[in-house]
């Protein structure tokens, strides 16, 4: 045992580095899988799965530069082989709503907030992680066709149809539109 | 728009451009308000994005938390438990009238008092238990490394052993079929040695299930018991040795 430990030690100065590295990335992650499924559970789980892997599987990284689209790629992964094919396509989510204790001053800035995630939430899965990898993880063009292992003319046009989506979304939602949103998972 | 100027504008906002293609399109947004408009949207719309995701809520854990932590003061009480044993029968095992009485339970120190090999009398076998509550797949693989060494030094020197490695709240994780690191290594010991056996807790399986909406799919060498705290509770009773992990 001994042995092995001082061996261990030893040759994996690289891996604890990126051990770290790999842990400071939780909140960037959470971000990007609540954005794609708009539960926190289900976006928790996704994250330590997705950490649980990597940090399983560190050795596989060649290029550390490369750690953000390497880790989001195993969600992107995670996501499509666990996630996607058991969760209904409702267009309405969990906890879309921001967070009650928003102070009642920044009422436009909450409503502004959850009228994106429930546009959001009407996206069809694949344009919806095109949208928020360019858009909130501002990956590039070629990074996010890595990640979702697709090509690049894919990630545009799904890009493009995405954002024309989004628009007719929101201008079909005036200002003043009742903020009902059904709670699919009661607490 | 056709579908390709659409796509350039959209790559035109996102930086993805040349500093040429850039320059035309700026110069064609001069000469065309509409496509400056556009442009401007889109523009708006990422910011919107990165505004409405900044700050998602995050899990409520507070039920989740204090379970754990009553977890926690269960194994904290077993530990001190086990520590307790463990110094009584060393202590014991210093009287030499009393050795016999006391064999088979657990001893570290060899017959020299240099505590590699476990002494134990040569007809009876030594059981441990592992009880294993960390996520942490390094931790999960020193585990291995320690459970194995002590399986090959045992069967070397042809003394008994049976080992139980327990997993339990976080520590499932190294028997879950998808998150396991280590899943081969786990059949190639568990193949190799029937007297290892690796035991998932099925009160966390049900736990993860109503709490997070988790359907557990386990590897397939673990075994599953209904309560981790109890079967390490039970083990010790019957004298088995409890290391927590």
């Amino acid at each position: 045992m001994s042995e092995s430990k001082t061996n261990l030690f030893g040759s994996f100065g690289r891996r604890r580095r990126l051990q770290r590295q790999i842990g400071a990335e939780r909140d960037r992650l959470y971000r990007i899988a609540w954005s794609w499924c708009h539960d926190s559970y289900q976006a928790d789980d996704l994250v330590q799965e997705t950490l649980a892997r990597a940090l399983a599987k560190v050795d596989n990284l060649r290029e550390e530069s490369r750690l953000q689209v390497w880790l989001t790629q195993i969600l992107a992964n995670l996501h499509r082989d666990h996630y996607r094919r058991t969760q209904p396509e409702t267009g309405q989510d969990t906890d879309l709503l921001p967070s009650r204790d928003d102070p009642e001053e920044h009422a436009d800035r909450t409503q502004l907030i959850t009228r994106t995630r429930r546009a959001i939430g009407l996206l069809n899965d694949d344009q919806r992680q095109v949208l928020t990898l360019v858009d909130l993880a501002e990956f590039s063009y070629a990074d996010t066709a890595m990640i979702l292992n697709v090509p690049v003319g894919t990630v545009m046009s799904r890009l493009s149809r995405a954002r024309r989506r989004m628009r007719e979304i929101l201008q079909q939602q005036g200002i003043g539109h009742a903020d009902v949103v059904p709670l699919r998972r009661p607490q | 728009m056709k579908p390709s100027d659409e796509f350039e504008l959209n790559a035109f906002v996102d930086g993805e451009l040349s500093a040429d293609q850039q320059a035309e399109w700026l110069e064609a947004m001069r000469a065309d308000p509409e496509l400056a408009r556009q442009a401007c949207e889109l523009g708006q719309l990422k910011a919107q994005i990165r505004l409405a995701y900044g700050s998602p809520p995050q899990v409520r854990r507070r039920n989740a938390d204090k379970v754990r932590e009553s977890w926690r003061a269960v194994a904290a009480s077993v530990t001190l438990l086990a520590v307790g044993l463990v110094s009584g029968w060393l202590l014991h095992a210093g009287n030499p009238g009393e050795k016999t009485a006391n064999a088979g339970r657990f001893v570290v120190l060899d017959a020299d008092g240099r505590g590699q090999a476990p002494a134990v009398a040569a007809d009876e076998e030594t059981r441990i238990v592992f009880h294993l509550t960390n996520a942490d797949q390094t931790v999960a693989g020193e585990l291995l490394d320690e459970v194995e060494g002590m399986l090959n030094a045992y069967a070397a020197d042809g003394h008994p052993l049976r080992v139980e490695v327990v997993s339990h709240s976080e520590g499932l994780d190294l028997l879950r079929e998808s998150l396991s690191g280590h899943k081969e290594r786990i059949h190639q010991l568990a193949m190799r040695f029937s007297n290892l056996t690796f035991v998932a807790c099925k009160n966390t399986i049900d736990r993860l299930k109503v709490e997070r909406g988790i359907e557990v799919k386990l590897i397939p060498d673990a075994e599953v018991i209904d309560s981790g705290v109890s079967h390490v509770v039970k083990r010790q009773r019957e004298g088995w040795s409890y290391i927590r992990v």
